[in-house]
């Protein structure tokens, strides 16, 4: 009988150091997921309800969107702080996009719509091909490439190339299409990733001309 | 018997805190969808062959849930295929690549246009032929996958094989 009580003893006390071990695994895993999501500087797309586009939380929002300056396809500088006191719609897409080219025609309605208002939008063709500097040939191609993009979908704004250069400084950019739009003073208001509908986008456009600083 | 129940009661407990402790974590609020790689290579990790001869290897992907990829002969002439391929020098050549015929698919806000994409799992049958002895070769598949909202960029797998020609 004593030594039953024991044995009974023994493997309790196994399993139990079992369980410890198990809770303690589960805890630090849990902690170690939390500390590598917020030292991500990047943006996440958080949850909603089913059936939901996820927001996009971006890091830039409510901060002053970065300046840059992009080659459009006539090989011109463009700089985002040139457009200083109109509302700015930053349209990060790439020619293998599917959704892009869905939500290009809105842009194009959009854009026509609000340009009086001070609405310009600025389209970044952002390819991800990790291009060499130098590689004139792929670089060449990628252009072309973008510019029949832009002539079969009649896009009347700005299209800037090499969108990869600054993917970094707005946030990652890890799918397409990602927006942000900005508001007259150049901050971010908002910020969308993903094809959601052209009333969402209208909506952000018109909170961007709308806020003034 | 009552102090029984009673041990084999707390003995399926704590069989049960030990085990959840041990599975997986589930996918919490604000995980981002371009996190891992939408597509992982299943098997088989190492394969026996005759060396010198053209040999058969199916090779077994999985695409992401809610994800596709774009087969190796989308529709349309600016996306990006998926290809594989087994970089030169590494002791084993690709003779023949058979590509799975892609699935229709279509994106919910644009019905009209039928992709040719991948998705779940699918394989792709290869010839090869090895030169004889070990080869670790770090084969690539290409591809570009998407859900229903959004695209993530091009992207390129090592396709990790053992290849043993005797």
């Amino acid at each position: 009988m004593k030594r039953n009580t024991l044995v009974v003893g023994v493997v309790l006390l196994i399993l139990a150091t079992f369980a410890w071990a198990g809770w303690a695994n589960w805890e630090y895993r849990k902690q170690a997921a939390e500390k590598l999501l917020a030292s991500a500087a990047k943006g996440e797309l958080v949850s909603t309800a089913a059936g939901d586009v996820p927001q996009y939380a971006s890091p830039l929002k409510g901060k002053a969107a970065p300046n840059f300056a992009l080659e459009d396809l006539s090989g011109h500088k463009v700089s985002l702080s040139s457009y200083k006191g109109r509302a700015v719609l930053l349209n990060f897409w790439a020619t293998w996009c599917g959704p892009c080219k869905i939500e290009t025609p809105w842009l194009v309605e959009l854009r026509n719509q609000y340009a009086s208002q001070g609405f310009e939008v600025l389209g970044i063709s952002t390819e991800g091909d990790d291009l060499a500097k130098d590689d004139k040939t792929g670089r060449d191609k990628q252009k072309a490439d973008v510019a029949k993009f832009v002539q079969q979908e009649h896009m009347p704004y700005p299209v800037l190339i090499d969108g990869d250069s600054i993917s970094q400084t707005y946030g990652g950019l890890d799918a397409m299409p990602t927006s942000f739009f900005v508001d007259r003073s150049g901050t971010v208001i908002a910020a969308q990733m993903g094809i959601s509908s052209k009333d969402d986008i209208e909506a952000n456009i018109r909170k961007a001309l709308g806020a003034t600083k | 018997m009552k102090g029984g129940r009673w041990v084999g009661a707390i003995v399926l407990v704590l069989g049960a805190l030990a085990g959840h402790g041990q599975a997986p974590m589930s996918d919490s609020p604000g995980r981002s969808i371009a996190g891992g790689a939408a597509v992982v290579y299943q098997y088989p990790e190492q394969v026996t062959v005759s060396a010198g001869k053209p040999s058969p290897v199916a090779l077994h992907f999985r695409v992401g849930q809610g994800l596709h990829i774009n087969s190796h002969t989308p529709r349309q002439e600016e996306l990006i295929p998926t290809t594989f391929s087994i970089p030169e020098g590494s002791g084993v050549q690709l003779v023949k690549v058979d590509y799975p015929t892609g699935n229709d698919f279509t994106l919910p806000l644009d019905p009209s246009t039928k992709l040719s994409v991948y998705t779940g799992e699918f394989t792709i049958l290869t010839r090869i032929v090895a030169l004889p002895g070990n080869h670790l070769v770090e084969a690539k598949l290409r591809y570009q996958a998407c859900d229903r909202s959004v695209c993530l960029p091009p992207k390129t797998i090592t396709v990790p094989i053992d290849v043993i020609g005797q």
